[in-house]
C-alpha cells in the first residue's frame, strides 16, 4: 500500500479511529494487536505471501532474546546472536544478492575461460526486507550487548517489527527507541496528533510534488542520455538528486508523522542534507537512521576512526562500501558508496569531519558566502555521485558523467521545466526557512494566527493536489 | 478518556473533519471544471445513463456523430466509445455497457462497430481473460459512469495534471457531451499522408505483429449483442478505413467475417462499409476526418432506418 494512494487514504482514518477507540478501553495489548494486524494488512496489500518471512524473522529475534535471557556463557550467547545475523542475513542475502553473486561468479569463471551454467532464480525482492531485517537485528544486538532487556510480550515485539508507518522504507527504528514504546499506554495528545498531520502535508508535498515531477524529467534524460547536451545532463542529475530526497525523506516525514497519530516518537532521518558545508555533515544529515546503524554496529566494532590510517582508511570504506550495496545487487551502488568513500576520508584524515556539527546560518537569514559556496560544492559533488546510484550500470555512469564534462556543458539546456524550476525553488525556500526544525513546517507558521497557517495549509494541499506529478513507486521500495 | 482528552478528540476530528470536507470540495469544483478538452473519456463517464449507444473503438468514437443518427432515426444517441485499447469486446466494456444503460429500455437502438483488433488479443494466449489490456484502463477502473463529477475517474485514471482542468482551453481533441470525439487537425495533403504512413509503421509493428484473434472477446461480442438484444435492436457495422490500413487488417484477418458468422446472424443487420475505402477522408488512415463522419454517419443512420422500416429480421449483407 502506497501512502500517496486512496487505499491509504482509506486504511488510515479507518486505524486511527480503532486504535483510539481500543484505547478508551484502556487495553494496551489490544492496541499493540491492532497495529500487528493493521501492519500485516497493510504489507499484505502489496504481497500477502511474504508476510510469512515477517513473522519468521519476529519469532526468530523473539525467540532468540528468550533465549539471551536466560544464558549466562558467552560462548553461547555469542551463538545465539549468530544465529539471528545468520538468519536475517541469510533471507536478506538470499531475496536481494543471490542472483548478483551467482552472475558474478559466473562472469569471474568466464574470464578466467571456464564456461559454467548459471543457476539464478526468478526471486521477487520482498518489499521492505532491507529494513525490517536491520530493525530486528539490532534488537537482538542490543539484548546480546545488554543494552536492552529481552521482551516477553511478543505482540508488542511483533508490533515493533512491523510497525506499518516505517515497515516498506524506514526510518529504520533502533529497538531502544521504539520498543519500550510499544510497553507504555499511549494517550492521544492534540498538539502530537497535528504536527503529524503537519508533517505528513509536507512529506507528501516533497514526494508527489518534488519528487514524481523530478522524476518525470530525470527518467527522460536518464533514459537517453547520449541525446542530450551536458547542461541537460547535469541538470537531469539535479533533477534526480530532488527526486531522491523528496522521495525518500517525504516517507520518512510520512512515515513519522502517522506515527506521531498513534502516540509514537521516531527518530528523524533526514536533517535538510543539501544544505551540508562538506560531506560529512550530508553524511549525518541523510537517511540517519541507517548511517547510524552501520556507525553503531558495523563501524565502531571495527575500530571506527581509532587505530592506524591504513584501519582508518579501511573502516570508512568498509562502511561506505556495505552501506551501497545495502541499496541494492548492482555494481553501482558499490561504486557510488566507493566514490562517497572517497570523498569523506580526507575530511577524517585532516580531522575536519566534525566540523560542521551546527546548521548552517543558525543566527542569521542567510548563509555566509563561503557557507553558500560550501553548500553548493557538496551539492554538486553529490549530485554527481547520484549518477552512479541512479545509472542501471557502470559503463552508463560513466558515459554519462563524460557527456556532463563537455564543452556542452556550457550550453542552455534542451530541457527547461520552469513549473518545476519554481516549484523547487519554493521547496528549498521553505526548507531553508524550516531548517532549524525537525522538518520544514514543525514550527514555520506556529507564531501566526490561525487563518494564515489554515490558509497555508491549505495552499500546499491545494499544490499536491493541482501539481502532484504522474505517480511514481518510493524508490526506496527496491531496497 | 477523561473529559479533557475527549474534548481535545473532538477538537481534533472536528477540525480535521472540516479540513477535509474544505478540501474535497475544492477538488469537486476543480473536476467539476472539466471539459471536453480535458482528455478524450472523462465526460462519457458523467452523462445520465442512455437509452441508445454507439459503441465500439476509436473508428467510431471520432467516425459516428449521434446528433446526425437523433435527426435521422429521431432518437437520442450516446457515443460509449472508446479506443482499440480500452474498449475491445471483452468482460469489461460489456459490464461498463451494462451500467451505462438505461435498464427499463425496450425500444433502443444499439450499432456496435467491429474489426480484427476489437477481437483480438496482445497476449501469448489471446483468450488469457486475466491479462487483457483493457484490465488497468479507465473502463476496467471506473465502477460508477453515470455521475457528474465523477471523482473516482479521477483518483483511478488522471495520473496527476490537474491544473490542465483549469488552464487547458484548447485542444485538436473535443470530446461533445455527445460522447462524439471531435479531431481538428490540418488536413493539408503531405500532413496527412506523413499521418497515414506512420499510423501504417505503427499497425504494422505494433498491432499486427503481436494480435492474436480472441475466440474469447468473439464470445463476448455475442454476449454483448444478446445483452442488447434484451433491450432494443443491435446493427453491427465495419467502418470504413484507408486501403493501406485495410491492406494490413486483410493480411492479419483475411476471413474476418467469417470468425464472426454468428455474431453476424443473430444481430438486426450488417453493414460493411469497407467496400467504400477509397471515397471518404481519414485523418491518420484509421480515422475518418469529420467532414466524411458526418457522411458515414448518414449513410449508417439512413441504412438503420431503412432496415428497420423494411423489417429484415434476417442478416443483411450490403
Amino acid at each position: 500500500m502506497l501512502f500517496n494512494s486512496i487505499d491509504f487514504a482509506i486504511f488510515l482514518p479507518i486505524v486511527f479511529m480503532l486504535y483510539w477507540v481500543i484505547n478508551k478501553r484502556g487495553s494496551l495489548t489490544m492496541q499493540n494487536l491492532l497495529i500487528v494486524v493493521a501492519s500485516y494488512v497493510f504489507y499484505g496489500w502489496w504481497d500477502y505471501r511474504f508476510l510469512a518471512l515477517i513473522v519468521f524473522s519476529t519469532l526468530v529475534d523473539f525467540t532468540v532474546g528468550q533465549q539471551l535471557r536466560k544464558a549466562s556463557d558467552s560462548g553461547k550467547r555469542k551463538a545465539l546472536l549468530w544465529t539471528s545475523i545468520f538468519v536475517n542475513i541469510g533471507l536478506l542475502g538470499f531475496f536481494k544478492y543471490y542472483n548478483f553473486f551467482v552472475d558474478n561468479f559466473v562472469q569471474a569463471f568466464s574470464f578466467f575461460g571456464s564456461e559454467i551454467q548459471p543457476n539464478t532464480l526468478n526471486i521477487i525482492l520482498p518489499v521492505g526486507i532491507s529494513f525490517y531485517t536491520f530493525q530486528t537485528l539490532s534488537y537482538t544486538i542490543d539484548v546480546y550487548r545488554k543494552k536492552l532487556d529481552p521482551t516477553n510480550d511478543i505482540v508488542a515485539f511483533a508490533a515493533f517489527v512491523s510497525f506499518f508507518p516505517q515497515l516498506v522504507a524506514g526510518p529504520i527504528e533502533r529497538a531502544t527507541n521504539l520498543l519500550p514504546q510499544f510497553y507504555k499506554t499511549r494517550k492521544f495528545h492534540y498538539s502530537k496528533a497535528v504536527d503529524g498531520l503537519r508533517q505528513i502535508l509536507w512529506g507528501l508535498f516533497k514526494k508527489v510534488v518534488i519528487a514524481d515531477n523530478c522524476a518525470q524529467f530525470a527518467n527522460m534524460i536518464f533514459d537517453d542520455y547520449s541525446q542530450y547536451s551536458g547542461s541537460t545532463l547535469l541538470l537531469g542529475a539535479i533533477f534526480f538528486a530532488f527526486q531522491i530526497y523528496g522521495d525518500f525523506s517525504g516517507y520518512s516525514d510520512i512515515a513519522i508523522g502517522t506515527s506521531r497519530l498513534f502516540g509514537f516518537d521516531l527518530k528523524q532521518n533526514f536533517a535538510f542534507p543539501y544544505f551540508s558545508r562538506d560531506i560529512a555533515e550530508f553524511w549525518r544529515r541523510w537517511h540517519i537512521s541507517l548511517s547510524t546503524w552501520f556507525r553503531d554496529y558495523v563501524y565502531i566494532p571495527l575500530g571506527g576512526s581509532k587505530g592506524s590510517v591504513g584501519n582508518q582508511i579501511r573502516n570508512v570504506f568498509i562502511i561506505f562500501i556495505v552501506s551501497g550495496f545495502w541499496h541494492g545487487a548492482n555494481w553501482t551502488f558499490i561504486v557510488w558508496g566507493a566514490l562517497n568513500a572517497v570523498y569523506f576520508l580526507p575530511l577524517l584524515l585532516l580531522q575536519r569531519n566534525r566540523k560542521h556539527t551546527n546548521v548552517v546560518a543558525e543566527h542569521t537569514m542567510l548563509p555566509s558566502i563561503k557557507e553558500g559556496i560550501a553548500m553548493l560544492i557538496t551539492f554538486l559533488i553529490t549530485t554527481l555521485a547520484w549518477i552512479f546510484f541512479r545509472a542501471p550500470s557502470i559503463s552508463d555512469a560513466v558515459q554519462y558523467l563524460a557527456g556532463v564534462i563537455d564543452s556542452s556543458l556550457v550550453s542552455i539546456p534542451e530541457i527547461r521545466p520552469s513549473f518545476l524550476f519554481i516549484l523547487i525553488l519554493l521547496f528549498l525556500v521553505i526548507e531553508w526557512a524550516g531548517r532549524r526544525q525537525k522538518y520544514a513546517l514543525e514550527a514555520l507558521w506556529l507564531g501566526r494566527p490561525k487563518v494564515v497557517r489554515w490558509l497555508a495549509y491549505y495552499i500546499i494541499s491545494m499544490i499536491i493536489f493541482l501539481y502532484g506529478g504522474k505517480a511514481q513507486e518510493f524508490i526506496y521500495f527496491q531496497f | 478518556m477523561s473529559s479533557s482528552l475527549k474534548k481535545y478528540w473532538i477538537r481534533f476530528f472536528f477540525k480535521i473533519t472540516f479540513f477535509g470536507v474544505l478540501l474535497f470540495t475544492s477538488y469537486c469544483f476543480i473536476i467539476s471544471r472539466a471539459n471536453g478538452y480535458t482528455d478524450p473519456f472523462y465526460l462519457r463517464f458523467t452523462s445520465t445513463k442512455q437509452e441508445n449507444l454507439i459503441i465500439g473503438t476509436s473508428r467510431s468514437a471520432q467516425g459516428l456523430r449521434p446528433d446526425i443518427f437523433n435527426n435521422i432515426l429521431k432518437k437520442k444517441f450516446y457515443n460509449y466509445s472508446f479506443t482499440v485499447a480500452h474498449s475491445p469486446y471483452g468482460p469489461t466494456y460489456l459490464n461498463s455497457i451494462k451500467k451505462k444503460l438505461k435498464s427499463n429500455v425496450e425500444n433502443g437502438t444499439f450499432i456496435l462497430t467491429i474489426d480484427p483488433w476489437s477481437i483480438s488479443s496482445w497476449t501469448d494466449d489471446p483468450n488469457d481473460v486475466d491479462k487483457f489490456r483493457e484490465l488497468k484502463l479507465c473502463l476496467k477502473n471506473t465502477p460508477l459512469v453515470n455521475i457528474n463529477p465523477n471523482p473516482i475517474y479521477f483518483f483511478n485514471n488522471y495520473n496527476g495534471d490537474y491544473k490542465k482542468l483549469i488552464m487547458k482551453k484548447s485542444s485538436p481533441m473535443f470530446l461533445h457531451n455527445n460522447g462524439w470525439l471531435e479531431v481538428s487537425v490540418d488536413m493539408d495533403s503531405t500532413v496527412v499522408e506523413e499521418r497515414i504512413n506512420e499510423k501504417v509503421k505503427d499497425y504494422k509493428k505494433n498491432l499486427s505483429s503481436f494480435s492474436k484473434k480472441s475466440d474469447l472477446r468473439i464470445y463476448y461480442l455475442i454476449e454483448t449483442i444478446k445483452y442488447l438484444q434484451n433491450h432494443g435492436d443491435v446493427f453491427l457495422v465495419r467502418m470504413p478505413i484507408h486501403p493501406k490500413i485495410m491492406q494490413i487488417e486483410e493480411e492479419f484477418m483475411s476471413d474476418f467475417e467469417s470468425e464472426i458468422y454468428e455474431a453476424i446472424e443473430i444481430s438486426s443487420g450488417y453493414l460493411d462499409l469497407t467496400e467504400f475505402n477509397g471515397d471518404y477522408i481519414y485523418t491518420d488512415g484509421n480515422h475518418l476526418y469529420k467532414d466524411s463522419g458526418i457522411i458515414v454517419s448518414e449513410k449508417v443512420s439512413k441504412w438503420v432506418k431503412n432496415t428497420k422500416a423494411n423489417e429484415l429480421l434476417k442478416p443483411v449483407y450490403y
